[in-house]
């Protein structure tokens, strides 16, 4: 949550996307991530007053993108939910609102995906489905996923592993090209 | 800043959410309907007496005098101005029946010429032309009454009655009286006759108190400002006093006015007890919107961009609030439009008045403002990580200096705004900073209560009583409903209460202290040769008690210091209209002279006068300065020589101008004697006095301070409806604070029906914490009521005060029930609900 700049630091630095977030206040740290990250929730956070398509459009006219709704069509249709569209968060099961979770994060193009256990409310199947989804994003897109996951299985598909236990960093691994 | 987007996400993100701002929207349209229904039915006054004004004035216009007649030049002046003309005579008396039979009252006479009325009709019962009516029967003269002064006397059309010495017969009823409003405020039922037929009555002696008014018909587009100033310029200093169709009551206008105002203040306190309900409301609306915020915040938006989707979203709704009142303010009144005509002693014309519901929407707008800013700011504060926090992440307790700077100033503005519209500036700066003053003290009130109940929670005394312990902590925790409570219903509670202990501490005054230290009787108008026969007489009657009298004659002051006197000393009521002056060598009994020294008992010099202290301060007198008093048409102008304490309290004798006897020699005058006697005594001496001198009028003080007292009634009554409003809007904040807990309750039931606390257990609880609480209000509220009440008995009314219990206990009372209701009617979930469903959602 420090590398979002969710929380501040309260001594060291956080140097994300070669910008130190802790010289950042409360917004150019929001505009930061407007600009720059796509964050994925456990518990998804949608708005639960918007539809599908308003939700992904967000991010996208915080931008000051004109095409905000076309670009969010695009998106919904790109992760499976166009006909979902103009569903709100309630009437869509827990994986859908994830994939709307998900195109929310990608629409704004991205450097950076963080996801934090995104599959933690999602069960097996559906969960699988997700993270293909969200390494596909960040193939497609050519962006940099963060994933924090307590699955091994998960942490093993990406290109480095860092273990974090009681607030140490244990390891960190390689995968193999 | 984008406010197209900003708005866009507040539209979408409203979806839903209306039903989260009921209690907001019930709090505002309470509070602005109230001051527009207000607002609206002072408009129809005014526009009723403004429509009515000639009939009501009797004429275009007015030229009055106080004491005499016009002069032959004056008379020659009004004539050529006129297109018809009418002269009356209007003077208050003493009325007896003539048949040997015990009755009498005093009435308020109108003595008229053939050409009265100039403006209207005067409508008989039975009907008959005025003339025949006047022409009277069996030789004797006609008079016309009101239909109370048949009561009073208990006889009936055609009974004969005396004026002073002359007969006449009572030949109809008045239904009604054109003019009836223009004379202000009199003492007795009204009758009315010829000035011919009041020829032999005595009553229009040199000397006596009357007015003589000449009614004007003018020809149409004449520049009644320019004639004014003719009038005024060709007579100066002649205590001509003129009145136009413009403002043809103007007391009765100046009463309406500050009544409105008055009561729009006490409104007032209402939009202010609404103001907490609306800061609870979006408070608590903010509070279910933290997650969206905190996503908002997470996908990019500034904290800018958060207060400005939010106060658009709270501006939307305070308009919607602020519509409804409006709608509802005006309609009210336009619903019971035919019932109000009829009841209202005046005239009124209902109808559509945009300037006070304008008046109503900005209090209203402003209101919602004043009371949402802080909680917007806490909205914009809202950091984005409360997504990974429990929903009562501490935030930073007082907001950034510009919000607090903004909060301030709207408070500011809306006392500016009150004082400016109200026209009672001062009235209006002492209202707000005595809501601002209450509210700091319930809020000190309500945060000690916390504190105690969380003392007390962890105390040895709620050991073993977990219903207690969960109670009293609850109240003193954190998410504890002790402040929004104790905050809106206390406000209406408390000037409930203030109005109660004055209303209660007045009539004492009146029941039990004054007829200790009062007269019972003024006599008026005693002719210099009744005089020592009138002592011998009243002495005889009442047993040697005490008799004061003094010489009176009435004088306006026109000038300070040979300027006009309102441009020195403005709209004082010492120089509205006339008032009292005697003379006297030696200072009356109990007199202090606080600076000064009284005139030698045969000072033969320029005229001296001797001023009250408290009046002359008030008017920015000092020694040495010289007032010009018009007094029966002639300018003595006298040097202020001495100030003397004057206690208008105690009934007896009291003049605001004492001068000394040779400056007003040879003005024929009458005398005022105050005779204090016992109660039983009262009624044989009135009899004797006023059958032996026919023109002398009684007025008995009891009569007197009853209508007064019946007048404070009246406004106790008006005050009351403004406060009842108040408790209203307060009872919604209740129910609001209430619904808002529910969620919190039901958990904490959840967990102890889980522990095993049985239902009638986990109500006996709730209840017990809302009586707690609504209690806690109502004291506070009767310790703030009877601080306000003292200063006012103290101060204003130089009187004591003594704190009447039954009412105190009766608002307590009244509070615990108040609150009770609101908590028990959200109990149903909290008991209902099942422990599983509530826990297993919280997990």
């Amino acid at each position: 949550m420090l590398m979002a700049g969710l929380e501040q630091a309260t001594t060291g630095s956080v140097h994300c996307l070669g910008a130190d977030m802790t010289a950042l206040d409360e917004d150019a740290l929001a505009r930061f991530r407007r600009d720059r990250m796509g964050v994925v929730f456990q518990s998804f956070h949608l708005i639960p007053t918007m539809t599908a398509l308003e939700n992904v459009a967000v991010p996208l006219e915080l931008a000051g993108r004109d095409d905000a709704f076309e670009r969010a069509a695009e998106e919904l249709e790109r992760v499976g939910l166009a006909a979902r569209r103009d569903h709100y968060p309630a009437q869509l099961s827990g994986g859908e609102q994830q994939r709307v979770a998900l195109a929310r994060a990608a629409a704004p193009r991205p450097a950076l995906f963080l996801a934090d256990e995104p599959t933690g409310n999602l069960d097996g199947s559906t969960g699988a489905a997700i993270m293909d989804l969200l390494f596909s994003l960040r193939d497609a897109h050519g962006a940099t996923l963060v994933l924090v996951t307590h699955a091994p299985e998960l942490a093993a598909r990406c290109d480095r592993t860092l273990s974090l236990t009681d607030g140490q960093l244990q390891r960190t691994a390689e995968a193999a090209e | 800043m984008r406010p197209g987007l900003a708005w866009r996400l507040a539209r979408r993100d409203l979806r839903g959410a209306i039903g989260s701002f009921r209690v907001f929207l019930l709090c505002l349209t309470l509070g602005v309907a109230a001051i527009a229904a207000v607002g609206t039915v002072r408009t129809a006054i005014s526009e009723g007496l403004s429509r009515e004004a000639s009939r009501i004035l009797g004429g275009d216009a007015e030229i009055r005098f106080t004491y005499r007649f016009a002069t032959d030049a004056e008379r020659a002046f009004i004539e050529a101005q006129s297109v018809r003309l009418s002269e009356i005579v209007d003077f208050r008396s003493m009325i007896r029946r003539d048949d040997g039979t015990e009755g009498r009252s005093l009435v308020q006479v109108k003595g008229v010429d053939d050409a009265y009325p100039l403006v209207g009709a005067v409508t008989l019962d039975p009907p008959m032309p005025l003339a025949d009516a006047f022409a009277g029967s069996d030789g004797l003269p006609g008079l016309l009454a009101a239909p109370e002064l048949f009561d009073r006397l208990g006889v009936d059309v055609g009974a004969q009655v005396a004026l002073g010495t002359q007969s006449f017969v009572l030949m109809a009823r008045i239904a009604e009286e054109p003019d009836s409003m223009g004379g202000g405020f009199g003492f007795g039922p009204r009758v009315i006759t010829t000035r011919a037929n009041l020829a032999d009555s005595g009553l229009l002696a040199p000397g006596t108190l009357f007015d003589s008014a000449y009614r004007m018909v003018l020809p149409p587009q004449t520049d009644l400002d320019a004639l004014r100033d003719t009038a005024e310029s060709r007579f100066p200093d002649t205590g001509l006093r003129w009145t136009d169709r413009r403002n043809g009551t103007p007391g009765l206008s100046r009463f309406v006015d500050r009544m409105g105002a008055f009561l729009v203040l006490v409104g007032l306190a209402g939009l202010a007890v609404g103001g907490i309900g609306v800061a609870a409301a979006v408070r608590t609306y903010l509070d279910t919107r933290i997650e969206t915020i905190a996503t908002l915040k997470t996908l990019g938006a500034t904290g800018s961009m958060i207060f400005l989707i939010y106060g658009m979203q709270i501006g939307l709704l305070a308009v919607i609030g602020v519509g409804l009142g409006l709608i509802l303010g005006y309609g009210l009144p336009a619903l019971l439009a035919p019932f109000l005509a009829d009841r209202l002693p005046v005239p009124a014309l209902f109808g559509l008045y945009p300037v006070p519901l304008a008046e109503a929407a900005l209090y209203g707008l402003l209101a919602a403002a004043l009371f949402s800013v802080w909680p917007l700011a806490r909205a914009r504060d809202t950091r984005a990580a409360a997504l990974f926090r429990d929903l009562v992440a501490p935030g930073r307790v007082w907001p950034r200096w510009p919000v607090l700077a903004t909060v301030a100033a709207l408070a500011v503005g809306f006392v500016a705004v009150a004082a400016l519209l109200s026209g009672l500036p001062r009235l209006a700066f002492w209202t707000g900073l005595g809501i601002a003053l209450v509210l700091l003290i319930l809020l000190v009130a309500a945060l000690g209560l916390r504190r105690l109940a969380a003392r007390l929670a962890r105390g040895r005394a709620a050991r073993g009583a977990p219903l207690w312990r969960q109670g009293l902590a609850a109240l003193g925790g954190a998410g504890s409903e002790a402040v929004p409570v104790i905050l809106s219903l206390g406000l209406g509670l408390t000037v409930l209460s203030t109005i109660v202990q004055i209303d209660r501490n007045f009539r004492q005054i009146i029941d039990g202290q004054l007829p200790e230290i009062a007269p019972a009787f003024f006599f008026l108008d005693i002719q210099p040769d009744q005089m020592p026969e009138f002592l011998d007489r009243a002495t005889a009657l009442n047993g040697g008690d005490r008799i004061e009298t003094a010489p009176m004659l009435r004088g306006v002051i026109t000038r300070i210091n040979d300027r006009p006197a309102a441009e020195v000393a403005g709209e004082h009521w010492v120089l509205r209209g006339d008032r009292g002056i005697t003379y006297a060598a030696t200072p009356p009994t109990g007199t202090e002279i606080t600076a000064g020294a009284w005139w030698d008992a045969d000072h033969d010099g320029p005229p001296q006068m001797s001023f009250a202290a408290e009046e002359a301060e008030e008017l920015g007198l000092s020694l040495g300065d010289r007032i010009t008093v018009n007094v029966l048409g002639r300018d003595l102008t006298a040097e202020v020589t001495s100030f003397r304490t004057v206690d208008f309290g105690d009934m007896g004798i009291n003049f605001v101008m004492i001068v000394d006897p040779k400056a007003l020699a040879g003005a024929p005058h009458t005398a005022i004697a105050t005779v204090y006697a016992d109660a039983e005594a009262e009624a044989p001496l009135l009899r004797d006095l006023t059958g032996r001198f026919p023109n002398v009028t009684g007025i008995g003080v009891r009569a007197a301070m009853d209508r007064v007292g019946d007048a404070l009634a009246a406004l106790a009554a008006g005050t009351s409806w403004g406060a009842s409003v108040t408790l209203l809007t307060g009872f919604v904040v209740l129910i609001g604070a209430a619904a808002a807990g529910e969620r919190r309750r039901t958990y904490e039931a959840a967990i102890l029906k889980t522990l095993g606390a049985q239902r009638r257990q986990i109500l006996a609880g709730l209840a017990l914490r809302s009586a707690l609480l609504g209690a806690a209000a109502g004291l506070v509220a009767v310790l703030a009521g009877s601080i306000a009440a003292w200063a006012v008995m103290t101060f204003v009314m130089d009187g004591d005060f003594v704190p009447a219990l039954g009412p105190a206990g009766l608002v307590i009372l009244g509070g615990a029930l108040a609150n009770l209701a609101a908590g028990l009617g959200f109990a149903w979930r909290p008991l209902s609900a099942r422990p599983a469903r509530i826990l297993r959602a919280r997990d």
